[in-house]
């Protein structure tokens, strides 16, 4: 699992009352989680991160409507996504994606560099180096459909538990289940296609 | 198991989710069917893949940069800001609040302007009922307009036609003396009224053009007609007293010419000229040389309209004013005429207008 423990209750009360200390603190707390899956659902770095801070705005926001602390970060994930998904429609209204295919130069953190064709049969550490291939998952990760990409970033990349998945999206462990199994198929076709 | 059921538990059989018969059933499926094992090995690679992506850094100055923001739209989550603490106050108190300051503020408004609601009203009352002072120059103004109008009238008529000394029609040029000499002062905008007012029933009948804006229109004076007549009409007024001139209009073919012939004129019937301006002559004559001295002008010009004359008394102000002045005649009665006023009795007041033909 890579989640990071819930923040203390009383961190999410002080925050509710308006305490910058607080509030500093959730931000520090979730900022890698919220940003992570800002920048996997979108692609782009700096999207993300002005995403993410949209996020924490909203948190602030609202928390004072928030009645279950217990749920923050189910709660919080939601606002993420709901965030993504806005802000995914704008992009592609603007055809931010039109020209976006597996190769295309990828970017990195680094900048961009060309894209190799990846064949999954192939042993991948041997022939591509690390970054190369998260970019080309990144790439084949935007190919899939919005909640297939959601799925899998939370379980796969996020390592959500499946309740905490169905907290966030409100869906059954069984839906989650197949519909994630689905996602990962689909993801293996879209590689193998993209390296055939 | 057939290839499709296979498949459909990679997700579980690589999760370790399926209980150890169905696992076993799995693999033999696998270890029996190249195609199922092929496309499984292809699947565990994606899934390792997607174990093997690393978490992104958030890039540096997240927080600053995002408390910036917040503070620019004025969401600052200091407990100190009021901006933050306002926002999250209840409406239950916010809406009585922002009342009282609108109240507040509108108060603030009249106070600053120094108008209070009654006073306002009272005031925009008086200034609907009272005259404006602009409203003391008018009837001046439209009387001079109407001066000129009958100018431009006495232009159109023919010379041989002359027009019947009627008292009537001198009554708006009356009250123009009246006004000039300040002892006419009925409210201002009655005296509008009056003035702009369609005249009696003789006036109609003598200048029917007089009515018509039309007509008016299409004889407007020429520029700068009406400031001469302006500055004649301070003259006449310090130089005749009540007397009102007679108007003669000359149509003359050389300006330079006629004006040395006029004042010759002038002269040669033991008259003055008391002022001049552009074409307009200001003289006055011994009344009894008057007759000698409009044959004389006929002279100078053939289409000579010297029955342009008018007398500028009204019979009803003259009836008005008739007593008034018995009653002074009565206050004054042992005070003997002066020179002047009999000067003035003897004189006729002329007034020329040199009108090219």
């Amino acid at each position: 699992m890579k989640t990071s423990p819930g923040i203390q209750k009383k961190v999410i009360e002080s925050c509710k009352n308006g305490d910058e200390k607080a509030f500093a603190e959730v931000v520090f707390h979730y900022q890698k989680r919220v940003f992570n899956i800002a920048y996997r659902m979108l692609g782009n770095l700096e999207e993300a991160k002005d995403l993410a801070q949209e996020v924490f705005i909203s948190v602030f926001e609202s928390i004072k409507d928030l009645r279950e602390e217990i749920k923050f970060d189910a709660w919080l994930t939601a606002i993420t996504l709901n965030h993504c998904r806005n802000r995914w429609k704008y992009l592609k209204r603007r055809q931010y994606f039109n020209s976006d295919s597996l190769d295309d130069p990828v970017e990195t953190e680094e900048g961009t560099m060309p894209r190799a064709v990846v064949d999954p049969s192939d042993n991948p550490e041997s022939l591509y180096e690390k970054k190369m291939i998260q970019q080309f998952i990144q790439k084949g990760l935007l190919q899939l459909k919005e909640d297939q990409r959601e799925l899998l970033i939370l379980r796969d990349l996020q390592g959500f538990s499946y309740e905490e998945i169905g907290e966030t999206l409100g869906l059954p462990e069984g839906t989650i289940k197949s519909k994630l199994h689905r996602a990962r198929m689909d993801l293996k076709e879209v590689l193998e296609r993209s390296a055939h | 198991m057939d290839c499709e059921k296979v498949r459909d538990r990679f997700s579980s059989l690589w999760e370790k989710e399926l209980t150890i018969s169905e696992e076993k059933s799995v693999r033999e499926h696998l270890s029996s069917c190249p195609e199922c094992q092929r496309e499984f090995e292809r699947f565990e690679k994606t899934m390792r893949w997607l174990g093997s992506m690393e978490e992104a850094e958030v890039p540096e100055g997240f927080l600053p940069e995002l408390l910036k923001k917040m503070e620019e739209r004025g969401r600052a989550p200091l407990g100190k800001k009021t901006r933050g603490k306002w926002y999250r106050f209840p409406l239950s108190f916010k809406l009585p609040v922002q009342a009282v300051a609108m109240v507040a503020i509108v108060f603030l408004v009249l106070y600053l302007t120094k108008m209070m609601p009654v006073e306002f009203y009272r005031s925009k009352d008086t200034r609907q009922t009272a005259p404006p002072l602009s409203m003391e120059r008018k009837p001046e103004q439209i009387l001079t307009q109407i001066e000129m109008e009958k100018d431009q009238r006495i232009l159109k008529t023919t010379p041989e036609k002359h027009r019947p000394k009627d008292v009537d029609l001198a009554q708006a040029p009356v009250l123009k003396e009246e006004k000039l000499e300040g002892t006419y002062a009925p409210p201002a905008k009655s005296e509008a009224k009056k003035e702009v007012a369609p005249p009696p029933q003789a006036e109609m009948t003598a200048y029917p053009q007089m009515e018509s804006k039309e007509t008016a229109g299409a004889r407007a004076p020429s520029p700068g007609a009406g400031k001469i007549e302006k500055g004649l009409v301070a003259k006449e007024k310090s130089f005749m007293g009540s007397k009102l001139p007679k108007e003669i209009t000359l149509k003359i073919s050389d300006r330079e010419k006629v004006i040395p012939q006029l004042l010759e004129l002038i002269k040669q019937f033991g008259g003055e000229m008391i002022a001049a301006e552009g074409n307009m002559f200001l003289a006055s004559l011994p009344t009894t040389s008057f007759s000698e001295f409009e044959k004389g002008l006929s002279g100078l010009s053939a289409s000579t309209q010297a029955d342009k004359v008018v007398v500028k008394k009204p019979v009803a102000e003259s009836l008005r004013a008739a007593p008034s002045l018995k009653r002074e005649g009565a206050d004054e009665k042992g005070r003997a005429p002066t020179k002047l006023e009999a000067d003035q009795e003897n004189r006729t007041f002329i007034r020329i207008l040199l009108v090219p033909e």
